[in-house]
């Protein structure tokens, strides 16, 4: 049975371990494909995961607490359908002894819910197995990133959350050494929405670093093993509790952290933020991301057309030629 | 003297309020006509609300419009202002358990463009400091903390996160980022207990998991330990059994003032008073003590009016139930002149309304009230509430009022709307009430009127 997950920071090895088959939303064709029906205010992201939800009968959907439009598309869903949708609390917090047990709690849960739906009780070997070979993928994707175009990139990683494997592009490109080192920072990625990423190279620049929820951000460290066997769920919420980087943490510092250390290593000379309508969490970053990293940012909003509109070619184009 | 209840604007208030100090009106420290806020404080927009006629009211609207004035004197005076932010009910109690310390919602700057009609240009201030229109206003909280013109700044400041708005969250953060340290704990999200998993009640006729309380209880034991080094003397269990002992007080009143109007024939006093009076439940409007003589004036008012058959709303009017607080209060008096009453609310503080256990060891008895809070668990509970109360006061329509960029108001219409329709027949509209809503008037009035004709053809069916 496959198991849907909208946030990076559900422990999809946990769901593994109990014989399902997690599967990232990002990767899903079917996903916010064409024009919602978006009414004011409601998050393009959260109103496609609620419409993928509803069309995917046979599979049990994960949504998270990460933000407030997620949490209500959770509401929303299980008004109609209960019973295979689980709402996973994802800590705002993390500095706090509470936090942690708060989301150790939430993966015990999220076992139950997963036998309830046809998942078997996980053994400790078998857990350590995926761990072990999701920790060894995530490695080989992220030294795969400067071999990919930004699209491959943002392709492989999304696939990596929809079925494990991971592909190496076939035909990698050769970055032109003029190309405008960018790194793209922000809310979810998903497949229909590729296209941007071309969009953003083709006006003259190299996407260095892909920072959205569905990129390389998304790709957490090894986890810390120690004590593994007398205590599995606990090595598995250690090492989403401690590596997760995300916008809706408070503070946020993580986040920034995180980012600092690669916009500097890669050279970034600007960011584009990608922020879905609706997104209070990332639109107010803009300012903060100017003034932290004192790069020009450019903000760009999902909309309707999927892969980038004019306006937005347009958009991107007039900010790369700021940096030439 | 007898007077009968009437709504008046401010140039009538001068008139009565010269009356009333003729009769002999005894005032507090605050008190004052209250045109003079218009002078003071650019408070513009009450030149285009209607008030209560009553003492009661002038009382009501004297503290509510000095809050910021008694807070820089409480702090001159040296007392501890804490800036709590998001959880509306629950910090406060424990705050003003101690003494020399006053806590206030800074969220409640929110009110500040609707007040003083714009003029205070908070929300392009807000827009320059990176948050914009595609946010709540309560956005105007930004600059209010920066230009120091409104409140004064805090000593501590503490937010709750996790299972809050989005927008303020993000609001919150960019303050931090600013340069505004912030204790911030962590509420989840409340869930319906699993099965055979050990659960306790919560007030407002809730349940949760025991273990999400033992969560709240011990982060809000952190919250306890700083406002303890703060006040220079710890909050312990016995100074915060009285503290919530006091905070009681105000809920009872609050609680028989909203069943006496609530239930009356007519209203005994309007909507936009009682709006603002459900508000002083969340932080006594920086004063606990004169909170509870504020709230047993009106409650006295009320009550003698019932008794005497004298309304201020007129019995015909249609029973309104109203979800979430308007940004411009002139919305409230809007709802009376197209033929409406407000006879049940949930401006996202119910939570702060009921009744803090007080059978419970008291940190115990604050988390399950904290998690109680509406804007923390599903919008179905929040709706099976409003549908509880739309039964016990007779309500004839509902009015779920959109706060402009709020997370929570993109989809909770939609549901509660469905939850009344599917329980209780009844009809229900959506309207967004931006913090000054004149130019919407024609909008909003056919939208209300049309509701409000809804309301009525059925009681002749």
């Amino acid at each position: 049975m496959k198991v849907f997950y909208s946030s990076p920071w559900v422990p999809v090895e946990w769901i593994e371990a109990h014989g399902l088959q997690p599967c990232g939303v990002w990767f899903a064709e079917d996903l916010g494909c064409g024009v919602l029906p978006l009414s004011a205010g409601v998050c393009a992201f959260s109103e496609a995961v609620l419409r993928f939800a509803e069309t995917h009968h046979d599979s049990a959907v994960i949504f998270t607490t990460a933000c407030d439009q997620m949490r209500r598309s959770f509401d929303a869903f299980t008004g109609s359908q209960p019973v295979r949708a689980f709402l996973f609390n994802l800590p705002a917090t993390w500095q706090s002894p509470v936090a942690l047990r708060i989301f150790r709690t939430e993966v015990e849960r999220l076992g139950r819910f997963l036998q309830v739906h046809g998942g078997h009780a996980p053994t400790a070997k078998d857990l350590a197995q995926i761990i072990e070979r999701r920790s060894q993928s995530r490695k080989c994707l992220l030294e795969l990133a400067p071999r990919c175009s930004a699209r491959q990139y943002a392709e492989a990683i999304a696939r990596f959350h929809w079925d494990g494997s991971v592909c190496v592009p076939d035909h990698p490109p050769s970055p032109s050494s003029r190309a405008i080192p960018l790194a793209i920072v922000g809310g979810p990625l998903t497949a229909s929405q590729w296209g941007l990423l071309d969009l953003i190279e083709a006006a003259g620049t190299r996407i260095v670093l892909n920072a959205t929820e569905s990129g390389e951000r998304s790709l957490l460290p090894p986890f810390r093993l120690e004590g593994f066997s007398d205590d599995p769920i606990g090595a598995v919420a250690r090492g989403y509790f401690e590596n997760c980087a995300d916008v809706f943490q408070r503070p946020n510092t993580r986040l920034y952290s995180w980012l600092v250390e690669r916009l500097i290593a890669r050279g970034v000379r600007g960011i584009v933020l990608w922020v879905h309508t609706g997104c209070d969490l990332w639109r107010a970053e803009a300012q903060t991301l100017r003034e932290t990293f004192r790069l020009p940012v450019l903000l760009l909003e999902a909309d309707e057309v999927p892969g980038g509109s004019p306006r937005e070619a347009n958009r991107i184009q007039a900010f790369v030629e700021t940096f030439k | 003297m007898t007077i009968a209840p009437r709504k008046l604007s401010l140039a009538e208030w001068d008139d009565r309020y010269d009356q009333l100090v003729r009769a002999g009106l005894k005032e507090p420290g605050y008190g004052g006509p209250l045109r003079r806020h218009v002078v003071k404080e650019s408070d513009l927009r009450l030149q285009h609300l209607r008030f209560d006629n009553s003492a009661a009211a002038l009382r009501l609207w004297n503290f509510l419009l000095t809050e910021n004035e008694r807070l820089h004197q409480a702090r001159a005076r040296g007392d501890k202002i804490v800036g709590t932010m998001k959880d509306l009910g629950t910090v406060p109690v424990m705050a003003y358990s101690l003494p020399g310390v006053r806590a206030f919602y800074p969220d409640g700057a929110w009110w500040t463009p609707c007040l003083m009609e714009c003029s205070d240009h908070l929300l392009q201030q807000a827009e320059a400091l990176g948050i914009d229109a595609s946010f709540c206003p309560v956005r105007a909280m930004l600059p209010a903390f920066l230009n120091g013109e409104h409140f004064p700044r805090p000593d501590l400041l503490i937010c709750s996160t996790g299972a809050v708005c989005d927008d303020f969250s993000a609001i919150a953060q960019r303050l931090e980022t600013l340069g505004h340290s912030i204790l911030w704990w962590e509420m989840p999200r409340r869930r319906q207990p699993d099965p055979r998993e050990a659960s306790c009640a919560l007030p407002g006729n809730l349940l949760a998991p025991q273990v999400q309380v033992d969560w709240v209880r011990e982060e809000l034991q952190r919250v306890a330990q700083s406002l303890g080094e703060l006040a220079g003397q710890p909050l312990d269990d016995n100074t915060l059994t009285d503290g919530i002992r006091k905070a009681n007080e105000v809920r009872h009143l609050l609680q028989a003032l909203r069943t006496t109007v609530y239930s009356a024939p007519g209203a005994p006093l309007p909507a936009l008073e009682m709006l603002v009076a459900e508000m002083l439940a969340i932080h006594f409007c920086s004063d606990r003590a004169e909170t509870v003589a504020v709230l047993g004036e009106l409650l006295a008012e009320a009550e003698k009016r019932v008794q005497q058959k004298q309304f201020i709303i007129d019995v015909d009017a249609v029973r309104i139930f109203w979800v979430n607080p308007v940004a411009d209060l002139r919305a409230m008096n809007l709802l009376e002149d197209w033929g409406g009453r407000v006879c049940g609310s949930d401006y996202m503080f119910t939570h702060a309304l009921d009744l803090i256990p007080e059978n419970l060891p008291p940190l115990e008895a604050l988390a399950r009230t904290a998690l109680a809070d509406p804007m923390v668990g599903s919008t179905a509970e929040r709706a099976a509430r409003i549908v509880r109360e739309c039964r016990d006061f007779h309500v004839e329509a509902v009015v779920v009022s959109r706060i402009p960029g709020a997370s929570h108001c993109a989809r909770e219409g939609a549901i509660i709307r469905e939850a009344v329709q599917k329980a209780l027949g009844l009809p229900t509209i959506e309207l967004e009430i931006p913090p000054v809503c004149d130019a919407m008037l024609p909008t909003l009035g056919s939208r209300v009127q049309a509701l409000i004709e809804t309301a009525r053809a059925r009681r002749k069916s």
